[in-house]
């Protein structure tokens, strides 16, 4: 190994991440959904802890009251939105075209711009609070800026039919990059958009043959074809948009630069295909397992003499102290097995994906590392909240 | 993972890694502990000295790496001291004092102030603006958007009463269905309403009624089976038609369709979110319709009367439904969208004085089995 050149360690374990997660999900559902900033906090440290690149572990130096701060804030501005603006909308479906769908799908669609908006100023409260060997990422203000370009290249990538999809990747991985800092060091995003078609062809190929069978059985019924759809295209498809999303980013990652930096990621796109078939399959057979054994208890307490029988419709009349019990253990049931599940998808889908990109990285260049210097800490008040209220803030 | 490499044969000489929060440099430190002056010394390896009092020492909590401990010092809180090892992170540990957390706590007013903000806009939205708009739109809704309205609720509402992923039943046996088209034509004589009404019979043993948008009414098959009489009915029945002639539903569903999102932005998705959101919907809802429930009662008096029956078959049907322990206590009461008060009950037999005790039903005997009947 060169000189200056550093492997990236993954400290994680599913023990210790399973403990969190299921810790954390309780506590927010015993405080109604309250703790849940705090939860995203402290797993935002424990993974970010366990990334080690060269020996030095990010931290994340976030604060769950910081998060709740931001929420509040996009729920004042939030609320209006999805109050007033859907219910406008649903009114205009139904007065012109005489159902909901319209009402949705233009609710969704104005819902665009701001999720970009949201997506963009998530990424810089996260950079801000993130730190490498003591010194914080940052990245420029600029939500709106994305807002736009990321709508423009979405309706370029629509009216090319799919076309030109890897450039908008590019263009837009470019508008973070070129604005994403480290200390006072910026980072650069080089190469350009065509780099991306090898890995896209996986995708786009067999979506447009996927379409063509699909049209031809529209006419013509034949089981032949219908077999291909579904055994060959259309699982080719999928795997390509793995495959598309993993090789992007590593050829993405492989053409910025930060100071004399430079990036080698080497993910594996069979790797984290077998992490989102297998994960979640391990998932659901310890989630139901669980189930299975909650359901065994619940069977012998409400066939317990003196136990009303299960009728949902008789238990939704209400009644004996007896009725509440066995509609409280249900309740009990579901919400445990809810936690469980999110708790173990952490462990076995988020953790290990995280763990693949960790290890797979190495950089070089690492001996100009000593020039770069600390950067002010951007306040980033909103602290990612239109994220956090809408959801877009992914997995983590 | 960094290792502890004694550098010579001084057993007592640690190394770590140090990172002072100016720049990106890490230092290799020896680390020495000070028993008598109780701190850490940090020697940097380009000479001088870093001295930290282990009171001011503080972990960095939720690290991964379990052999290793990251601290930082409450007076150079952007600098890191990295000390790996089972020995001597044990050691550490047991000498330094808690943890430290990173970035600024957010005060407890800031977070007040703001909360306060964000619940009065919500109020305001919720219970003035979407209700304000609700009953706008409801007035300016055509009624084929209003038809239409009422069949998309109409869906949810069978899923969400169904059993086992099934939509519940809706009941159509003739006779029934004839008797109850009898019935409704009975009591919306000479009314003026803006689309027909639309009854459906639902398969479940709930004693309740209700109205959708676009004038669809459901009853439930444990609603005919629980009532005394033909009259019990058609005053529950004149009861929803007067929701439908004030379009009271469509209001409702408008207003719902409002603040569901506005609720599912407010409580995440905690456990599924869906429980408590769909909950305090049902409130919001039920909360609503109260005002509106006195003006469906007076218009049930007035087409009874009409129809030749005595409203006070209104005061019946909640007698009976009181009986069945349909008057809702407690937690039950909030959820409940037709409370059978004793006013209601007084005001129905109020409306019903001076009338003559014996009027004849609309339906026969055997049309009145047959009603019973619809569902099976």
């Amino acid at each position: 190994m060169a000189i200056g050149s550093l492997k990236t360690l993954f400290a994680g374990e599913k023990g210790p991440l399973f403990q969190l997660a299921f810790k954390t999900s309780l506590l927010t559902f015993l405080t109604l959904g309250i703790y849940r900033f705090w939860m995203k906090t402290r797993m935002r440290r424990y993974l970010w802890s366990a990334i080690v690149p060269g020996g030095a572990p990010l931290e994340y130096t976030g604060r769950g009251s910081e998060k709740l701060l931001g929420f509040l804030i996009a729920v004042v501005f939030l609320a209006f939105y999805i109050g007033v603006v859907n219910l406008i909308l649903m009114f205009i479906s139904f007065t012109v075209m005489n159902g909901s769908g319209g009402g949705y799908l233009l609710s969704f669609v104005g819902l665009i711009p701001v999720y970009f908006f949201a997506r963009y100023r998530a990424r810089r409260y996260i950079l801000a609070r993130t730190r490498w060997r003591g010194i914080r990422f940052g990245l420029e203000p600029g939500a709106w800026g994305y807002a736009w370009r990321a709508i423009v290249h979405l309706l370029i990538s629509i009216l090319s039919l799919g076309w030109l999809w890897p450039r908008m990747t590019f263009w837009l991985e470019k508008y973070r990059t070129d604005r994403t800092w480290y200390g006072d060091a910026k980072f650069t995003q080089g190469g350009k958009w065509t780099m991306l078609y090898g890995p896209f062809k996986h995708l786009i190929v067999p979506a447009y043959i996927s379409i063509a069978i699909g049209v031809g059985l529209s006419v013509v019924s034949n089981p032949i074809s219908l077999g291909m759809l579904l055994i060959v295209t259309i699982p080719w498809a999928l795997v390509g948009f793995v495959h598309y999303r993993v090789q992007s980013f590593r050829i993405l990652a492989e053409n910025k630069s930060l100071a004399g930096l430079q990036f080698q990621p080497h993910p594996r796109s069979s790797r984290i295909l077998g992490i989102y078939i297998l994960g979640p399959i391990l998932v659901s057979i310890l989630a139901g397992l669980a189930l299975g054994l909650l359901g065994g208890v619940f069977a012998v307490i409400a066939n317990f003499p003196g136990m009303p029988g299960i009728d949902a419709q008789l238990l939704l009349q209400g009644g004996s102290i007896a009725t509440w019990l066995v509609i409280g253990f249900g309740a009990l049931t579901y919400f445990f097995i809810f936690i469980l599940y999110g708790a173990l998808y952490q462990t076995f889908v988020t953790l290990p994906l995280i763990g693949h990109y960790a290890e797979t990285l190495s950089i070089m260049g690492a001996e100009s590392l000593v020039q770069v210097t600390q950067r002010h800490r951007d306040d980033a008040k909103e602290a990612g909240g239109f994220a956090e209220a809408l959801d877009v803030g992914a997995a983590i | 993972m960094i290792v502890v490499t004694p550098p010579d044969s001084t057993p007592s000489a640690l190394y770590a890694d140090y990172v002072d929060g100016e720049t990106a440099r890490v230092e290799r430190v020896s680390l020495q502990l000070e028993v008598y002056s109780n701190s850490l010394i940090l020697t940097r390896p380009e000479g001088g000295e870093i001295i930290w009092p282990l009171s001011d020492i503080r972990e960095i909590p939720d690290q991964a790496a379990s052999e290793m401990v990251v601290c930082t010092s409450i007076n150079d809180p952007d600098a890191r001291l990295l000390v790996s090892g089972w020995a001597v992170v044990a050691e550490l540990r047991s000498r330094i004092r808690g943890f430290h957390q990173a970035g600024t706590q957010i005060g407890g007013q800031t977070i007040a102030k703001w909360a306060l903000g964000a619940f009065a806009s919500v109020a305001f939205i919720v219970f003035a603006m979407i209700p304000l708009l609700a009953n706008q739109m409801a007035r300016l809704l055509p009624p084929a958007g209003e038809v239409a309205l009422g069949e998309a609720t109409f869906e949810q509402i069978r899923v969400a009463l169904g059993r086992t992923g099934m939509p519940a039943k809706t009941c159509n046996r003739g006779i029934g269905v004839a008797a109850l088209n009898k019935m409704e034509t009975a009591l919306s004589q000479g009314l003026d309403l803006p689309y027909p009404v639309n009854l459906t019979v639902l398969d479940s043993p709930i004693v309740n009624a209700f109205a959708l948008p676009g004038g669809q009414i459901v009853l439930f098959d444990g609603l005919l089976k629980a009532a005394n009489s033909t009259d019990e009915v058609a005053a529950v029945l004149a009861h929803e038609i007067g929701h439908v002639a004030e379009r009271d539903p469509t209001r409702m569903a408008l207003r719902s369709a409002g603040s569901i999102g506005v609720l599912g932005l407010l409580f995440g998705d905690f456990a599924g979110g869906f429980v408590v959101l769909s909950l305090a919907n049902t409130m919001i809802e039920a909360n609503y319709s109260q005002s509106a429930e006195t003006a469906a009662d007076e218009f049930a008096h007035e087409r009874l009367k009409a129809a030749g029956l005595r409203p006070d078959a209104l005061a019946d049907m909640f007698e009976t439904m009181k009986k069945l322990g349909g008057d809702a206590k407690g937690i039950q009461a909030y959820f409940s969208s037709h409370p059978a008060t004793d006013a209601r009950i007084n005001a129905a037999k109020a409306a019903s004085a001076g009338m003559d005790a014996n009027v004849t039903p609309i339906l026969s005997r055997l049309e009145w089995r047959s009603l019973q009947m619809i569902c099976k």
